[in-house]
This record gives C-alpha cells, structure tokens and sequence, in this order.
C-alpha cells in the first residue's frame, strides 16, 4: 500500500523563515488564502472555510476562461503539526484527492511538506459517514511498511 | 482533465503499486516477451502471473498480440506520460503556492513589527 502512495504522490517541501503557527493559520484562514492560493493567471481567489474535522472549504479561482472551484473536506486539523484536506477539481478530473500538509520546526525557520495523492482505493468514503472508517484504514495503510 | 482520463490514472497508479507488476514493465521495457517467457522468469505462478498481466492490461500499459499459441506482451508507455503529467502539474502548482506562502508569511510579519 506505501507503494500507492509513493507512485502517486507528489511531495514538495520549502523551508520558511517563520513560525509553524503562522504558516498553519495561513491555510485556514479566508484572507490569507486569497493572497497566496492565487497561480499566476489567476485575477483573483475567494475562500470560504470551516476550520474544523469533517468542515468544507471551497477556495475559488477566478481564471481568464471562468471560475476555477476548489472544494474539500478537512480531515485532520492538528495545529501546528499537521493538516489533511481532500482536494478536488476540474484538474483533479473532479475526484477527491488526498493534501497533507506537515509543519516541521527547524529553528526559527519551518519546513513545509505538502504531499499530494490520489487517494487510495482503500481510503475513500464508501458511503456519507464513511470518512471516518476511510481515514483508519488510511492509517492503517501508512502503518503498512 | 476530463472524467475519462481521470479514471485511466487510477487504473495506471494502481497497476504500478505491485513490485511485481513493475517488474513486468520493467522486464517489457527491455524487449517484447510471451506471457510463458514472462511466467518462466518470475518465481510465481503461472495463474498469479497472468492476474497480474490482465491489470496491466486494462491499465493499457501492456499490449498483448496473439500469433498462433503464442501471446506476445509489449510496453504501451503513454499512460504512464499521463500520470507524470499529473504529478508535475501538481509539483508545480505546490511549488508556486509554497512560494507565494513564504512571500504571504514573511512580508505580514514586517508589516506588524
């Protein structure tokens, strides 16, 4: 099961000279997710959020050709350790992907790991209160080595 | 990208998550092979092996013709420029906004010291 998330995952990390506090509000916070959630052919980036497990965000582009919706559910809010959100989109082939968001302390400076998968067979909902169950046996398949 | 292709990349990322369905392309990247020849080299079963073909099959990543009793297996690689395709418009979409966060984070901290 690793081997899904390592063949299908993209994982990105920048270090930033600021605390893992700050960098953490920044992804849940509407005004703060409009300044920086904006790629560079975007005009402009509306978010609204529910900071909470289990809550909705919805962080949309305006692009040239028309709005861009992201939408997800947040899965884990461990502030200022760790954040999963689902993630889905036109470029998504509008099917729910899985972000993980790590914030490690260095210092005074913070690593950001933003890792990006499909989500595994095994860790979507299979009905409407199934994420919780999705989420175990995600764990399950991280625990998997 | 459209629901199609969507589901395409789920059958690619699974097929690849079995070493030895990798193996297999990994063995079909170096020549075309017939499923006995493919079979005679892996220490499983003939009927495992074949299971594992079939997946790598309907991920299109292997092609198989039939030329009398023998079926000969080649490399399709195109589904797998779609999956990294994938992967590096999110690298870089992850890779801006990361960017664009530290710009966001450190230019706020000036402004409230």
């Amino acid at each position: 099961m690793n081997a899904v998330i390592a063949q299908a995952a993209v994982v990105v990390r920048r270090t930033i000279a600021a605390s893992a506090e700050d960098l953490f509000d920044a992804f849940l916070d509407p005004e703060a997710l409009a300044t920086w959630m904006r790629p560079g052919t975007i005009r402009s980036t509306i978010a609204k959020v529910e900071p909470r497990v289990g809550g909705r965000y919805e962080i949309t582009m305006q692009g040239e050709s028309g709005p861009l919706p992201h939408t997800g559910t947040y899965r884990v809010i461990d502030r200022p350790r760790r954040l999963v959100f689902t993630w889905h989109s036109v470029a998504t082939g509008q099917k729910e992907t899985l972000v993980t968001v790590d914030f490690v302390t260095a210092g005074a400076k913070t690593e950001v790991v933003v890792t990006h998968e499909m989500l595994p067979e095994a860790a979507r909902p299979a009905h409407a209160n199934g994420w919780n169950s999705g989420l175990q046996h995600l764990e399950e398949a991280f625990s998997k080595e | 990208m459209g629901e199609y292709l969507s589901t395409r990349l789920d059958g690619v990322f699974n097929a690849l998550c079995d070493p030895t369905r990798r193996a297999i392309l990994a063995r079909l990247t170096a020549t075309d092979a017939r499923v006995t020849d493919i079979a005679a080299e892996f220490p499983i079963s003939l009927n495992s092996i074949s299971k594992h073909i079939r997946m790598l099959e309907r991920a299109g990543l292997v092609r198989r013709s039939i030329a009398g009793r023998d079926h000969v297996l080649s490399l399709n690689a195109a589904p797998l420029s779609e999956a990294a395709q994938w992967i590096e418009h999110y690298r870089r979409f992850w890779e801006d906004r990361l960017a664009s966060l530290e710009k966001y984070v450190t230019s706020r901290k000036r402004k409230t010291r």
